[in-house]
């Protein structure tokens, strides 16, 4: 399985570029601030909506914040909610996917139609709804999106298991009088969880568009945290004045999604999942906007 | 592929053809800050509202093109000795917008709609000063005991609960406009819908399309005829929209337009530019019943160390005007007392200045017990926004300057001010706009005003002070006792005044008859096309 | 199928009405009632304006009552909008925002279904790389940003197209470009998959061997299976259009009504927001009863349960 995430990472030119964009952005992410002469929400009185310079490499914003730091800032979120966001997605979507596809019959049945429904359901409005009557916590951000983001993983999981219950070893187990819940969690789920990290791939550039969707709308981070769409609705309000609040930003999140987009295309004909059958959905239903 | 286009093409134009095309030349496009929630003037609640409203009807007291209070419906009025009896003589043949005549019974049944329990106006309170209404708005005295009276068909008089010298501004405002009685007791609720619509304005409703427009046509039985006879209201929420059509010539005014295109705007559509003062005052409120901000000190630390110059012209540089008082210093016939901090004589340069303030700022701070190893941590709540961002940013670094610890809160409109009211802050900016007097302003501060008085500030000199004021009918006498008020509290530093707001317009030079005023009011009968 | 038919029909329904129930109950739990102005109410006026309105009741009994009302097809008064109902404000903004969806929707189908067509049938190729690095990009690129762009290009400083607002059919061309780009996308990417992999299926390599002409080969034998997995995806992105439609619509001053959703919820107007929500779910849900009854059509190889 590790060989065949490398085999996708490197395995090409592009491949490589993606790999290499991920890696220096949550890098920037993570080591950038404390790095940065900038102090977080320090206003630079003497550059206020600069352009990029020796001392402001992206420039500044409106109100004379580094860009560079905000952007690499802003990365924290917007990955970090990807990151949970999916986890969150994992989490509910493996099991859900497991137990539909190994238990399967009546059950299997009910748990897909309530997979179906729910894909039809115009989430963003119910996550745009939490949001304004719970305060714009960003923890109920990451949950909210991961509620709506595990029904790909479920469905892919179900698949997976599908095929896994009729091996050998499973029967095995279970003649030889292991539990449900053993045989779910102790062989099924492991067995599925390349295919499952695969779509969680696919999962965070939706999170990240979806959660920049929101922010847009004024609905997302607060002040003074900050998020990429945060910064891109900020940026498109002074696009004319400082074309480089909206430019640096957006090429940030462009590549991030991009890069992902590519590796998780890459990653799934590796594991060459779910490319037979109808039942074949498409990765691209979380990215709503 | 070429195919394709073709159809798609075929198909935008099967679609589209369902909306009307954009009217004449002729018409005056404006741009709105919003969509109106009703155009019921005893129901409404928004400045956007006013807007449309002044045009459609006309109270008995109105505004001239520079917003100056002039007659209305009323060509005259006067004010008997104690100051408690107002008699309007109304205009000869008034009308309304269906020919049907409009009378002095129009207006008392007007007056008491607004105040009628069951109209549930949430602004019924701007006429509080007539005899009972407050008692016939709460259900406890019937609606004929409003203190409104016809006499005859033409003279209107109006008894008040105590003199109130600024009654004719009070008029001015949509809740004392009259309505038609003969079209609601026929339709009811439905009279607002354009084919009921009568009025006695310049113009009447011909159509609102939610989200869309409100069109406005001249009423042919309006006592001077306006001379561009159809306008239209476009509701523009976001300011970079509005810029963007009224760039594209789709608008021909707009109300606003992004504060960081100030400059951009200067060089390339200078003759467009419409910049002016708003009888308005922003200011930082604190919350005085939470200590430590009950006590003045750290009040005063505080307001020393917030610069409003640099915040308005350094900051935002969106054309607003740095305020040095309570009361906006636009306030007609009152002379405003600034900030303590402001009137102490000091011939030290800017820099100078503003690090003597810092110290002694942080001297009140040591003093109230905050330091570098404790240092002042507060919450400073405002209304969301990039603006509003911007400006609160900038204060939270003036406070870091004298080791204050800055969280920043902003939540929209409704919650923030639902907030305030019921005193769920430490910190927070407000916002008051309206009237051209300065017990309007002070009004705020006063112990008994109710949750307006946010900060709960409670000062029992200066609440005797302003009832004192209140006692006088003359405006100078009224206006000296309040001047001492104002003195009185502003050392006290309940409130940090900010700026006064500044209206940035673009009006296209094709339009004449655009005169910039404190109330940022222009009805459309005084526009015309050059 | 009659059996098929009434559990799709119950399924509908069942979450309809849990739709409806959850969003109520939110709406009813959001700090900040819909009657907090920034002026002060007092507390006699507060007391009409809940009476007026049916919210001094108990919630249970509210939540009854408006159950009973949408039954009728009626959506109630709007709380904000005073002198409509949301009825009207309905019947006033979904126009517009089926407009640009369904424009946006058949742009993205054409156009999709067509460089999906084409990439696919030489997987590898020049063509197959550009067509998908670009529908990787177009994926990569935000509404947010683009649509703000667009307007800015086309609409202010070229002067083409208008820069915002309703009222000729030139008034829908950016708006429904700004919301296709990542469905198509999406859709020239599915098209693509599934028409190599189709491609390689038994009855097409016969077709192939037969030596029909391609244009025959693709439209009768490749395209009927190949698009199947579109036809799924069309229940979610009908879904997706919508809720994309609430930024286009902010983007582009348009009066649908995703845009009355978004100050609806900021201004706590209970009735609007439901109003609006139980449109939309009536509207998808319908859609994807839709989709699935055709898939039926179309493949009978689908075994219904």
């Amino acid at each position: 399985m590790l060989s065949a995430f490398l085999q996708a990472a490197v395995g090409s030119t592009i491949a490589r570029i993606c790999s290499g964009w991920l890696l220096v952005i949550t890098s920037a992410a993570l080591f950038g601030p404390l790095l940065s002469p900038w102090e977080a929400d320090a206003m630079d009185w003497d550059a206020l909506e600069a352009a990029p310079s020796a001392a402001h490499w992206l420039g500044t914003d409106l109100i004379g914040r580094d860009m560079l730091l905000r952007i690499m800032l802003g990365a924290r979120i917007s990955l970090g909610v990807a990151l949970i966001a999916t986890f969150v997605s994992v989490l509910i979507g493996v099991p859900f996917g497991a137990l539909s596809g190994y238990v399967g019959g009546r059950l299997d049945q009910i748990l897909m139609r309530i997979v179906d429904t729910l894909y039809a359901l115009p989430f963003i409005l119910i996550v745009i709804l939490l949001v304004v009557v719970f305060g714009r916590n960003p923890a109920l951000l990451f949950l909210a999106l991961g509620a709506v983001f595990w029904l790909d993983i479920a469905r892919i999981v179900r698949g997976q298991t599908l095929r896994a219950r009729e091996q050998t070893y499973i029967s095995a187990a279970r003649s030889m009088g292991a539990s449900q819940t053993r045989i779910i969690f102790k062989y099924i789920i492991p067995n599925v969880a390349g295919p499952a990290l695969v779509y969680a791939t696919l999962t965070i550039p939706g999170v990240i568009l979806a959660e920049s969707f929101i922010s847009f709308l004024g609905l997302g981070i607060q002040e003074p945290d900050t998020s990429w769409g945060v910064l891109i609705a900020d940026g498109t309000q002074s696009m004319e004045s400082a074309p480089w609040t909206l430019l640096f930003p957006a090429l940030a999140m462009g590549l991030t999604v991009w890069s992902c987009n590519m590796l998780g295309d890459r990653l799934r004909d590796q594991f060459d999942i779910a490319s037979r059958g109808y039942n074949r959905r498409p990765d691209t239903v979380g990215n709503l906007s | 592929m070429p195919v394709r286009f073709k159809c798609w093409f075929v198909c935008l134009v099967c679609l589209g053809a369902g909306n009307a095309g954009i009217a004449s030349a002729q018409a005056l496009h404006l741009g709105n800050t919003g969509e109106p929630q009703t155009l019921d003037p005893h129901r409404y609640n928004l400045r956007l509202e006013e807007t449309i409203l002044t045009d459609l009807f006309l109270g008995l007291t109105t505004f001239n093109a520079r917003g100056e209070i002039v007659p209305g419906a009323a060509l005259s009025w006067s004010t008997s000795e104690d100051g408690l009896l107002w008699t309007f003589k109304l205009r000869q043949g008034l009308k309304w917008s269906d020919g049907k005549p409009l009378t002095a019974d129009d207006f008392v049944y007007s007056f008491r709609r607004l105040l009628d329990p069951a109209t549930a106006a949430s602004l019924a309170y701007f006429l509080y000063p007539i005899r009972n209404a407050e008692a016939v708005n709460a259900g406890r005295l019937p609606l004929d005991q409003l203190g409104v009276k016809a006499q005859g068909l033409a003279t209107l008089l109006l008894e008040l609960e105590a003199p109130y010298p600024h009654l004719a501004e009070r008029l001015l405002y949509p809740t004392g406009y009259p309505v038609p009685r003969h079209v609601i007791a026929a339709v009811g609720d439905d009279w607002v819908k354009p084919e009921h619509w009568v009025s006695n304005g310049a113009y009447v409703l011909a159509d609102w399309r939610p989200q869309a427009q409100v069109e406005l046509v001249a009423n042919p039985h309006f006592f001077t005829a306006p001379l561009i006879k159809q306008v239209f209201y476009h509701p523009l929420a976001n300011e970079q929209n509005a810029y963007n059509r009224y760039r594209t010539g789709e608008m021909h005014a707009i109300s606003t337009f992004p504060a960081g295109e100030l400059e951009s705007v200067r060089d390339h559509l200078a003759a467009h530019l419409r910049l002016s003062p708003l009888l308005s005052i922003v200011y930082l409120v604190f919350n005085t019943t939470q200590p430590p901000f009950d006590d003045a000190r750290t009040r005063k630390a505080l307001a020393l160390a917030v610069d409003a110059e640099v915040l308005t012209d350094k900051v935002q540089r969106a054309g607003n005007y740095a305020s040095k008082s309570f009361v906006p210093a636009l306030v007609a016939n009152y002379d405003s007392a600034p900030l303590q901090h402001y009137v102490v004589e000091n011939k030290l340069n800017k820099v100078a200045l503003t690090q003597e303030r810092q110290q002694q700022a942080r001297a009140l701070l040591a003093a109230a017990g905050y330091d570098a190893g404790n240092p002042l941590r507060l919450t400073l709540r405002y209304v969301s926004g990039a603006d509003a961002k911007r400006s609160n940013l900038a204060i939270a670094a003036f406070w870091k300057r004298i080791g204050v610890e800055t969280q920043l809160h902003h939540s929209e409109l409704k919650v923030h001010f639902s907030d305030l009211r019921q005193g769920d802050f430490q910190v927070a900016q407000a916002g008051w706009f309206g009237e051209n007097n300065a017990e309007h302003y002070l009004g705020l501060l006063v112990s008994d005003t109710g949750d307006v008085n946010y900060g709960r500030y409670r000062n029992d000199e200066f609440d005797e002070l302003m009832a004192h004021a209140r006692t006088h009918g003359d405006v100078t006498q009224r206006n000296h006792v309040l001047r001492q008020a104002e003195e009185l509290v502003m050392a006290t530093y309940p409130v940090v005044p900010l700026y006064s707001v500044g209206i940035r317009r673009l009006v296209s030079p094709a339009i004449s008859g655009w005169h910039e005023n404190a109330r940022d009011i222009h009805p459309a009968r005084f526009l015309s096309w050059q | 199928m009659a059996r098929y038919l009434t559990t799709r029909i119950f399924f509908t329904l069942f979450t309809f009405w849990v739709i409806v129930t959850l969003v109520f109950f939110l709406m009813r739990l959001a700090p900040g009632g819909p009657f907090d102005g920034d002026r002060r109410l007092p507390p006699d006026v507060e007391a009409n304006l809940l009476a007026a309105y049916n919210l001094d009741k108990p919630i249970v009994e509210q939540y009854v009552d408006y159950l009973v009302m949408i039954s009728h097809g009626d959506l109630g008064p709007s709380f904000k909008q005073k002198d409509f109902s949301v009825n009207e404000l309905v019947r006033a903004g979904l126009p517009v925002s089926l407009t640009v969806g369904g424009l946006a929707l058949i742009i993205a189908l054409s156009s999709g279904i067509a460089l999906g067509v084409r990439a696919g049938l030489d997987t590898g190729s020049r063509i197959d790389t550009v067509v998908m690095g670009s529908a990787n990009l177009g994926l990569a690129v935000p509404s947010i940003v683009l649509a703000p762009v667009l307007l800015l290009l086309f609409g202010v400083w070229l002067g083409w197209l208008p820069a915002g607002g309703v009222g000729s059919p030139a008034h829908y061309v950016l708006p429904s470009i700004a919301l296709a780009l990542p469905f198509t996308a999406a859709i020239a990417r599915l098209t693509r998959g599934s028409v190599a992999e189709t491609r390689l299926e038994p009855h097409v390599m016969t077709a192939i061997a037969k030596g029909l002409p391609r244009s025959r080969i693709v439209l009768r034998h490749i395209l009927p299976i190949a698009l199947l997995p579109v036809l799924t995806y069309l229940g979610p992105a009908a879904a997706a259009l919508l809720t994309g439609s609430v930024v286009i619509e902010q983007v582009f001053d348009l009066p649908g009504i995703g845009r009355y959703f978004v100050q609806a919820a900021l201004n706590r107007d209970y009735t609007l927001v439901m109003g609006v929500v139980v449109v939309y779910a009536a509207f998808i849900l319908l859609f994807n009863l839709f989709v699935d009854l055709s898939y039926k059509r179309l493949d009978p190889r689908i075994e219904l349960r």
